[in-house]
């Protein structure tokens, strides 16, 4: 951040911060919009929603960061007519977002290692397939049956979400070479 | 005729007496719709439940296309947990409890599909602007208005990459070997243009000293008379100090400041 740059949200993010992660909000958004006109496999969002919450984090080292891309996607989701799962929308996008946002408190550096990346992306995913197991538990589902869908879809989102997050490391360690994000020293962003 | 969608959830302009319902009072009904939903125990209960959110759904003069566009992702999901029942308790003890719960979940979406078939964007937008602050809500329409713009961006950058030889076809991303194209030939040059979009933007914003003030501001040029509008320019008569301060200002303010 810039010393003459103003804080503009959340006591935390400048203008620039804040908008570089409603433009990640944006790329998820553009990817479901794009997966689920083709594609009709379990999980298979989480392998970019994974993927640009975790950009989004080494591009804003800051905590918080991933959660207002959570929070942006849902509301544009709403607005958008994706979100036909009503209110449970917050809590599909906002639990991941929440999980990175604790990696990321607690081992602040794990963006740049890719087994670090790939195990919160794939835990984060996991988590957000709870989601809907919620819902089936709320209205009764039977136990074994909850149990076995659970670890079906979960392993499935995992997987993806694992996946979608291998690359994040070397992409930022780029954009750190370059100058274009905060390197740690000369905070630039 | 009615007319149908072409996607699950798109808005359709009729009038109905739901889409003349206020977006508030949707949600509440939504809300309550979608509780029942999931509290439903008995096929009496089910059913009736059914007939209301079905009369809901009907009453916006929606389509049973539109249902059908709506419902067909749970309708696949209600084959595989009938099928996870059938298999763990038999035919004759499972199938109930399987199209039950599979109900269950169908109904606790439609009211959510209602909503964003008759509601317009411009007034949940509205809505959102009394739940959110401000500066929450002009994120959230910024990276709903740079949707087209990085559209047209992934498209130049997907054409150039590929001119260049990478492997960005949708036939050649099935390969899992290729993936490293996606990333480092599309999504990284994507993510450097939105670094720099995010820039100019922001300057932009704060050199009209956007986010300054806690209040949301307006841009407010007021009105001068016919003879200042055709005057050439240079002979103009200025806008006084007070005046151009008050454009930087909301409602609230300029009430103050008179």
């Amino acid at each position: 951040m810039n010393s003459h740059e103003q804080v503009f949200l959340w006591n935390r993010f400048t203008l620039r911060e804040a908008l570089l992660l409603g433009f990640c909000a944006t790329f998820i958004i553009l990817t479901r919009a794009g997966l689920r006109l083709h594609l009709h496999l379990p999980g298979h969002v989480m392998f970019f929603t994974m993927f640009f919450y975790l950009l989004a984090r080494g591009c804003v080292p800051k905590i918080g960061a991933v959660t207002l891309v959570g929070l942006i996607v849902s509301l544009a989701s709403i607005l958008l007519g994706m979100g036909s799962k009503g209110p449970v929308v917050f809590v599909k996008f906002l639990l991941p977002a929440l999980l990175v946002d604790l990696a990321g408190a607690l081992f602040p550096s794990f963006i740049s290692s890719m087994v670090a990346c790939a195990l919160v992306g794939a835990l984060a995913a996991a988590l957000r397939s709870l989601s809907d197991t919620g819902l089936e538990w709320l209205s009764g589902m039977e136990e074994e049956v909850l149990l076995r869908k659970t670890v079906v879809t979960a392993c499935l989102f995992a997987l993806y979400g694992g996946f979608g997050s291998l690359a994040v490391p070397s992409i930022i360690r780029r954009l750190r070479k370059n100058g274009l994000i905060y390197r740690g020293s000369d905070r630039k962003w | 005729m009615l007319r149908s969608s072409d996607y699950a959830c798109q808005y359709m302009t009729h009038d109905s007496p739901v889409h003349r319902l206020g977006a508030g009072w949707k949600i509440a009904i939504g809300t309550l719709l979608s509780t029942l939903a999931v509290g439903v125990r008995t096929p009496a209960e089910l059913l009736t439940l059914v007939v209301v959110a079905l009369g809901y759904y009907f009453m916006a003069r929606l389509t049973l296309f539109d249902l059908w566009r709506d419902a067909r992702f749970f309708v696949l999901q209600a084959v595989l947990i009938t099928t996870l029942y059938c298999l763990l308790n038999g035919l004759s003890k499972g199938f109930w409890p399987g199209v039950r719960q599979s109900v269950q979940i169908i109904l606790f979406y439609i009211p959510g599909a209602v909503l964003l078939r008759t509601t317009r964007t411009g007034d949940m937008m509205r809505g959102l602007r009394r739940v959110v602050s401000y500066r929450l809500s002009f994120l959230v329409f910024v990276s709903i208005r740079f949707v087209p713009f990085f559209l047209r961006e992934l498209d130049e950058i997907m054409a150039a990459q590929r001119l260049r030889g990478a492997r960005l076809l949708p036939r050649q991303l099935i390969d899992p070997r290729n993936w490293g194209d996606l990333f480092h030939c599309l999504l990284l040059p994507l993510m450097v243009r939105a670094l720099k979009t995010a820039d100019d933007v922001s300057l932009s914003a704060e050199a009209r000293e956007f986010g300054t003030r806690k209040q949301r501001t307006f841009i407010n040029i007021p009105r001068r008379d016919e003879s200042a509008i055709t005057a050439p320019e240079g002979q103009r008569p200025a806008c006084p100090a007070e005046v151009r301060s008050c454009c930087r200002l909301g409602p609230e303010a300029r009430k103050g400041l008179s």
